[in-house]
C-alpha cells in the first residue's frame, strides 16, 4: 500500500501545471491610470517608464496616496469639487468633514489585445498549438483612482476578461480606501482597507510589471502537497498561497526619513471560504516588510535638493527589502491528488512562512530587480471521513526571480526575466523559466509588446506573443 | 466726420478711465502698490495687504457680501471694526450664514433677496478672519476679515494690489491669506511717491 507522501511524487505534475498556467494564463492583468494623467494634465512620463512600470517619481506618487510629491493646488488642473468648506474640519464633530471628488469621473480604460502563439506539452506526451490566435481582446480594465480630499486616496479596479466562447469573466481586483498621513509626519503612516496588491510585493507584482507574464514562480505556485508542491495551483479552489498578489486585509505602510519603508498587513489569507464567507477559516495571515533605497530619488519623491535625472527612467540606486508573510490554512481542505485506487484524504495547509528578499539595483539605463522566497509549510493529512489527523510534513520551497529592464530609447525597453521554484522534496522537479520581452510605446499610452516565454524544464511549453496595450 | 468725432471721444475717455489705478490715486495722495505670489496655487488673488497701524480706524460704510451662484462675493472681504456687513442672498435657494470664529455667530436662513446685518464690532488682536459658512450648502466658504484701519487693498488674480491715499510715513505692512502667510515688512511713504512692496506667501 502506498503511503500518502507516495502519492504526492508526482514529477509530471509540475511540468503540466507549468504548460497549462504559465504559458497560458500567466499574464499580467493591471495596467497605468489615465485618470491622473487628466486630472494633473501631464503625460503617462511623468510617473511610468513603459507603463505600467512605475519611475522613482510614480513610486513616490504610489505610495503618497497619488499625490505628487510636494504637491500645491496649481499643480491639480482639474479642479476638484468640494464636498465641505475646509472650516467644517474645525467644526468636527458638530459637522461633516469636508472632501472632496474629481470634477470629472476618474475613470481610465486599459484594454489589452493579443496575437497568440503557445505550445503545450500534455501529460501523454503529445504538444497542443494555438498558431496565429486573435485574441482581440484578451481584456478590458476599468479604473477608478484619486484622491477624495485631504489624507484619503482610492483604487478600484474592475476587469473583464474576454473568454474563447466570447463570454466574458469579471473580476474586482481592486478597491481600497486609503488613509494618508492622517496624523504625524508626513508619510510616516498610511493605512488601507479593502482588496489590493500588498505593499509586500508590489516590487514585482503584475500590477507593476512591464511584461506581460506574471511572475507565476513567486505568486502562483501551489504549496499543497505532502512533500512539498505540485506545480502551479491554477484553478485549485480555494486558491493556496504562495504570495499573495492581492490580498482582502488592513495594510499599514510608512516612509521613514525619505529611504525606509515599513509594510504591517493583515488579511484574510486563504479564501473563499464556506458558508459564503470571504475568510477560507476563521484565522488571519499576517505580513510585514521593511526596506531601504540607497541613492536615487527618495521614496516620498524627496530629492535632497539634487537635480534629477532629465531621463526619467534613470534613478541610479539600490532598494533591499526583506518581508514575511505567515499564513493560516487550518481547516481548509484540499482534496489529495487521486492516484488509480489510491485512498483518498484531505490536506491542510495548518500555516505557512514565506521569508524573502527584494533587490532592485538601478544603473543608468539598467534596472536589475530581483526577490528571492523560502517558504515551508505544515502540511496535514486528515482522514476525509472522520476527520482524524492521518500525518504531517514540514515541506519547504525555494522560488528566486530575477529580471533586467533596460530602456534602450525612452519608447523602447528590453526585459529578460528568469525565474525558478526549487522544491524541498527532491523527487519533484523544479521549475524554471524564463521571459523576454521588447516593449515599445507607439504612442505615450499605446504600447506593443513581443514576447517570448519558455519552460527551460520542458521546451514544448513555450509562447510567442504580440499584445498591444492602450489606456484612455 | 461726425463719425470719426464720435470715435475719438470714445477712444479718448477709454483711454482716460482705462488709465492704471495707481497712476490715477498718485495724483491724490502717495499709494503703497506691489505684487503677491501666493506660492503653489492657481491664483494670487484674496491676498488682504494692510497696514498694521495707522490712524483712520473707523468704521466704513456698511459692505455687502453676497450669496450668488453658490459663492460667498467677495470671497474676501475686508473691514475694520465696527462695520457693518450685510449678507445678501442673490441665489434662488435659501442660504444660511454663520461663522465658528471668534463671538461665534449664526445669522439663520433666508430666501432671495433678502439680507441680515452683521456688525464687526471687537477684534482683540488684528487681523479678525471671521470664516463665513453656510449650512446649506457646506462647500461654501467666505472670510470677513476685521483689519485696523482703512488702508488695506485686495490682491487680483495676478497677485497686484494698490493702497491709496496713505499718508507719508513709516509703515509696517501685513497680509493676511485663507490659505498661506508671510512675513510682515516695513515700508516708508513719502509724499508725492508711490512705494512698492511685493510678498511671497507660502504654506
Amino acid at each position: 500500500m502506498r503511503t500518502p507522501p507516495d502519492m504526492l511524487r508526482h514529477p509530471w505534475s509540475l511540468g503540466l501545471a507549468v504548460a497549462i498556467v504559465g504559458v497560458f494564463l500567466g499574464s499580467t492583468t493591471a495596467e497605468g491610470v489615465p485618470a491622473f494623467a487628466r486630472k494633473y494634465q501631464t503625460s503617462c512620463q511623468t510617473c511610468h517608464t513603459i507603463f505600467p512600470k512605475l519611475n522613482a517619481f510614480g513610486e513616490a506618487f504610489r505610495l503618497k496616496g497619488y499625490r505628487m510629491p510636494g504637491e500645491t493646488e496649481e499643480m491639480i488642473k482639474e479642479k476638484p469639487v468640494s464636498l465641505g468648506a475646509p472650516a467644517y474640519k474645525r467644526l468636527w464633530p458638530k459637522a461633516v468633514w469636508p472632501g472632496e471628488v474629481s470634477s470629472a469621473v476618474p475613470l481610465a480604460v486599459n484594454v489589452k489585445m493579443g496575437f497568440v502563439n503557445t505550445s503545450t506539452l500534455n501529460e501523454d506526451g503529445s504538444t497542443t498549438s494555438v498558431k496565429y490566435d486573435f485574441q482581440f481582446p484578451q481584456e478590458v480594465n476599468l479604473f477608478g483612482a484619486g484622491t477624495l480630499g485631504d489624507h484619503v486616496s482610492y483604487l478600484a479596479e474592475v476587469t473583464f476578461a474576454e473568454n474563447p466562447d466570447s463570454s466574458v469573466s469579471v473580476e474586482l481586483e481592486h478597491a481600497r480606501i486609503q488613509f494618508d498621513s492622517p496624523f504625524g509626519p508626513e508619510d510616516l503612516f498610511h493605512i488601507r482597507f479593502g482588496k489590493f496588491a500588498p505593499n509586500l510585493v508590489d516590487g514585482f507584482q503584475e500590477m507593476w510589471l512591464s511584461t506581460d507574464a506574471a511572475i507565476d514562480s513567486l505568486f502562483a505556485y501551489n504549496p499543497i502537497g505532502v512533500n512539498g508542491g505540485v506545480g502551479l495551483a491554477g484553478d485549485i479552489s480555494p486558491q493556496p498561497i504562495a504570495l499573495p498578489d492581492r490580498v482582502r486585509g488592513i495594510e499599514a505602510y510608512g516612509i521613514y526619513e525619505h529611504r525606509l519603508m515599513w509594510v504591517a498587513g493583515i488579511a484574510n489569507g486563504i479564501s473563499p471560504g464556506p458558508n459564503g464567507g470571504f475568510d477560507g477559516n476563521n484565522a488571519k495571515d499576517y505580513y510585514a516588510r521593511v526596506d531601504y533605497k540607497i541613492g536615487g530619488m527618495g521614496l516620498d519623491g524627496d530629492t535632497g535638493g539634487k537635480p534629477v535625472p532629465a531621463e526619467n527612467w534613470r534613478d541610479d540606486s539600490l532598494r533591499i527589502g526583506a518581508f514575511i508573510y505567515r499564513g493560516d490554512g487550518s481547516q481548509i481542505n484540499y482534496a489529495s491528488p487521486p492516484p488509480p485506487d489510491a485512498p483518498e484524504f484531505n490536506l491542510q495547509d495548518a500555516h505557512f512562512l514565506r521569508t524573502g528578499i527584494y533587490v532592485s539595483g538601478y544603473i543608468r539605463d539598467l534596472n536589475v530587480f530581483g526577490a528571492y522566497v523560502h517558504g515551508s509549510d505544515t502540511i496535514q493529512q486528515f482522514d476525509p471521513t472522520s476527520a482524524i489527523l492521518i500525518g504531517q510534513t514540514e515541506p519547504t520551497y525555494d522560488a528566486l526571480f530575477v529580471q533586467a529592464d533596460y530602456v534602450i530609447y525612452p519608447w523602447l525597453q528590453a526585459s529578460g526575466r528568469y525565474e525558478t521554484v526549487s522544491v524541498g522534496d527532491p523527487t519533484v522537479p523544479s521549475l524554471r523559466s524564463a521571459v523576454f520581452n521588447l516593449s515599445a510605446l507607439i504612442r505615450a499610452n499605446v504600447k506593443a509588446m513581443v514576447e517570448y516565454q519558455r519552460d527551460l524544464r520542458a521546451g514544448e511549453n513555450h509562447s510567442l506573443n504580440v499584445l498591444v496595450r492602450f489606456a484612455f | 466726420m461726425r463719425k470719426f468725432s464720435l470715435f475719438a471721444v470714445v477712444v479718448g475717455l477709454l483711454a482716460i478711465t482705462s488709465a492704471s489705478p495707481a497712476s490715477r490715486l498718485s495724483a491724490a495722495g502717495s499709494s503703497i502698490t506691489g505684487a503677491v505670489k501666493a506660492t503653489g496655487l492657481s491664483s494670487n488673488a484674496d491676498a488682504i495687504v494692510y497696514v498694521q497701524e495707522a490712524p483712520g480706524g473707523k468704521p466704513l460704510a456698511p459692505v455687502t457680501m453676497d450669496q450668488r451662484k453658490m459663492q460667498f462675493l467677495p470671497h474676501v472681504l475686508p473691514v475694520t471694526v465696527g462695520t457693518t456687513v450685510k449678507f445678501l442672498n442673490s441665489d434662488p435657494t435659501p442660504h444660511n450664514v454663520f461663522s465658528p470664529d471668534f463671538e461665534k455667530y449664526n445669522l439663520g436662513t433666508w430666501p432671495q433677496g433678502q439680507s441680515k446685518d452683521y456688525v464687526f464690532s471687537k477684534c482683540a488682536k488684528f487681523p479678525c478672519a471671521y470664516t463665513q459658512l453656510c449650512r446649506v450648502h457646506p462647500e461654501m466658504e467666505g472670510f470677513v476679515v476685521v483689519v485696523p484701519n482703512t488702508y488695506f487693498a485686495v490682491s487680483d488674480h495676478e497677485g497686484h494690489y494698490e493702497i491709496p491715499n496713505v499718508p507719508p510715513g513709516q509703515y509696517v505692512l501685513a497680509v493676511w491669506h485663507p490659505k498661506l502667510k508671510a512675513q510682515p515688512k516695513p515700508v516708508t511713504v513719502e509724499a508725492g511717491k508711490n512705494a512698492t512692496v511685493d510678498f511671497v506667501l507660502a504654506k
